[in-house]
């Protein structure tokens, strides 16, 4: 009984330290959930950022939409390792940037 | 003498006065030195040399967007703020320059390691070379010796010598560049100049674009869009806005007139 006690305990830490993100960073043993975590806001920045050259064929809305996606990616980005967030963020705010200004763009026209 | 010490006196008071009005002619950059960046933002706390960076090499072999988007350096020299964890990290500099990849068939040196021995030194001096006598692997005349002639900045016409199939820039990183579709061919505008009898600036979106995608110039270096709102003058270009941002330091550089002020006259 003791045992099993001594394994919730060990299980319980592994998911609160987890989830608290204490072993983030290229060093860390990477939990599948954190990898797939990761592996998510990459898709996303790369969905995102793949449309810069598409702009001219994108309406309005889609562009609009493209900013809001920027916008909600943000905060994700904030919370990586310092070089990595530094070098996504810059790379997520030309793209963001691009966004509106196409937009812009487009009501000037 | 009395004279004498007039005319000294006068000289010494206006000389400055001239200098003032015209300003002292800026030297111009050797071939081989136009472009160079000099990287010290945590050189002189680290006690090591700066970095001395050459944009002739690095833009025979990759596309300006590559770098400045992809790989996320600054547009202005100084302003990445690169650090030796970053390099470390895989970025940066660090993306290519890790002892793994491969261009052209040739493996790229390791920029930067946890663990620096006394064999690393001439490493790390391969970049951090400003003021030591260093001998570079790439020797300019030699590298750019078969490429097209030009008669400022570097020396060499690019532009032919990617057309030419001299060079071939690369323009995809696996791991950090992002497929994207192709981009639609834009169409050629006219600038107006606004000295009367300068010809037109004929402006190629497609030379710009191929090299250097659109968020690298839209919207930092170009904020509008709408040809009307699109006003800027020559000073302005020579401070390193607009043009000048890319042709007063790796481009061609403006002083070459005609390259841009291109349509005849009518």
């Amino acid at each position: 009984m003791g045992g099993l006690k001594v394994l919730y305990f060990i299980l319980i830490l592994v998911v609160v330290i987890s989830s608290e993100g204490l072993w983030r960073g290229t060093h860390a043993p990477v939990g599948a959930g954190v990898a797939l975590a990761q592996e998510a806001w990459l898709q996303e920045f790369n969905d995102i950022c793949s449309k810069t050259q598409e702009t001219a064929i994108l309406s309005s809305n889609e562009l609009k939409n493209l900013v809001a996606r920027c916008d909600t990616l943000k905060p994700l980005i904030d919370k990586l390792p310092e070089t990595q967030k530094k070098v996504y963020l810059k790379r997520l705010q030309n793209c963001r940037d691009f966004f509106v200004f196409a937009l812009e763009s487009k009501s000037d026209k | 003498m009395k004279k004498t010490l007039c005319i000294l006196l006068v000289l010494m008071i206006f000389a400055p006065l001239v200098f003032a009005q015209v300003g002292v002619k800026k030297k111009r950059p050797l071939p081989s030195e136009y472009g160079r960046v000099v990287i010290k933002n945590y050189s002189a706390k680290a006690d090591i040399a700066p970095v001395v960076f050459n944009h002739w090499l690095h833009r025979a072999k990759f596309t300006c967007r590559l770098c400045h988007v992809d790989i996320g350096f600054g547009m202005k020299a100084g302003t990445t703020e690169i650090k030796e964890a970053d390099n470390i990290a895989g970025y940066y500099c660090g993306t290519c320059h890790n002892g793994r990849t491969t261009i052209n068939g040739k493996k790229v040196f390791e920029s930067c390691s946890k663990t620096v021995d006394t064999a690393d030194k001439a490493r790390c001096l391969r970049c951090h070379s400003l003021g030591q006598n260093i001998k570079p692997e790439y020797d300019f005349k030699t590298f750019t010796q078969d490429l097209p002639r030009e008669r400022y900045g570097n020396g060499i016409d690019w532009e032919k010598a990617e057309h030419d199939k001299l060079i071939s820039p690369i323009d995809f990183v696996e791991g950090v560049s992002i497929k994207r579709k192709p981009l639609t061919a834009q169409k050629d505008f006219e600038v107006a100049p606004t000295v009367e009898g300068m010809p037109d600036i004929i402006f190629s979106h497609q030379k710009h674009t191929v090299w250097n995608g659109c968020e690298l110039c839209h919207p930092e270096i170009f904020p509008k869009v709408k040809r009307s709102q699109i006003k800027f003058t020559m000073n302005e270009n020579f401070e390193g806005k607009y043009c000048g941002a890319c042709h007063l330091t790796v481009a061609f550089p403006m002083i070459d007139c005609q390259r841009c002020h291109s349509k005849p006259v009518q």
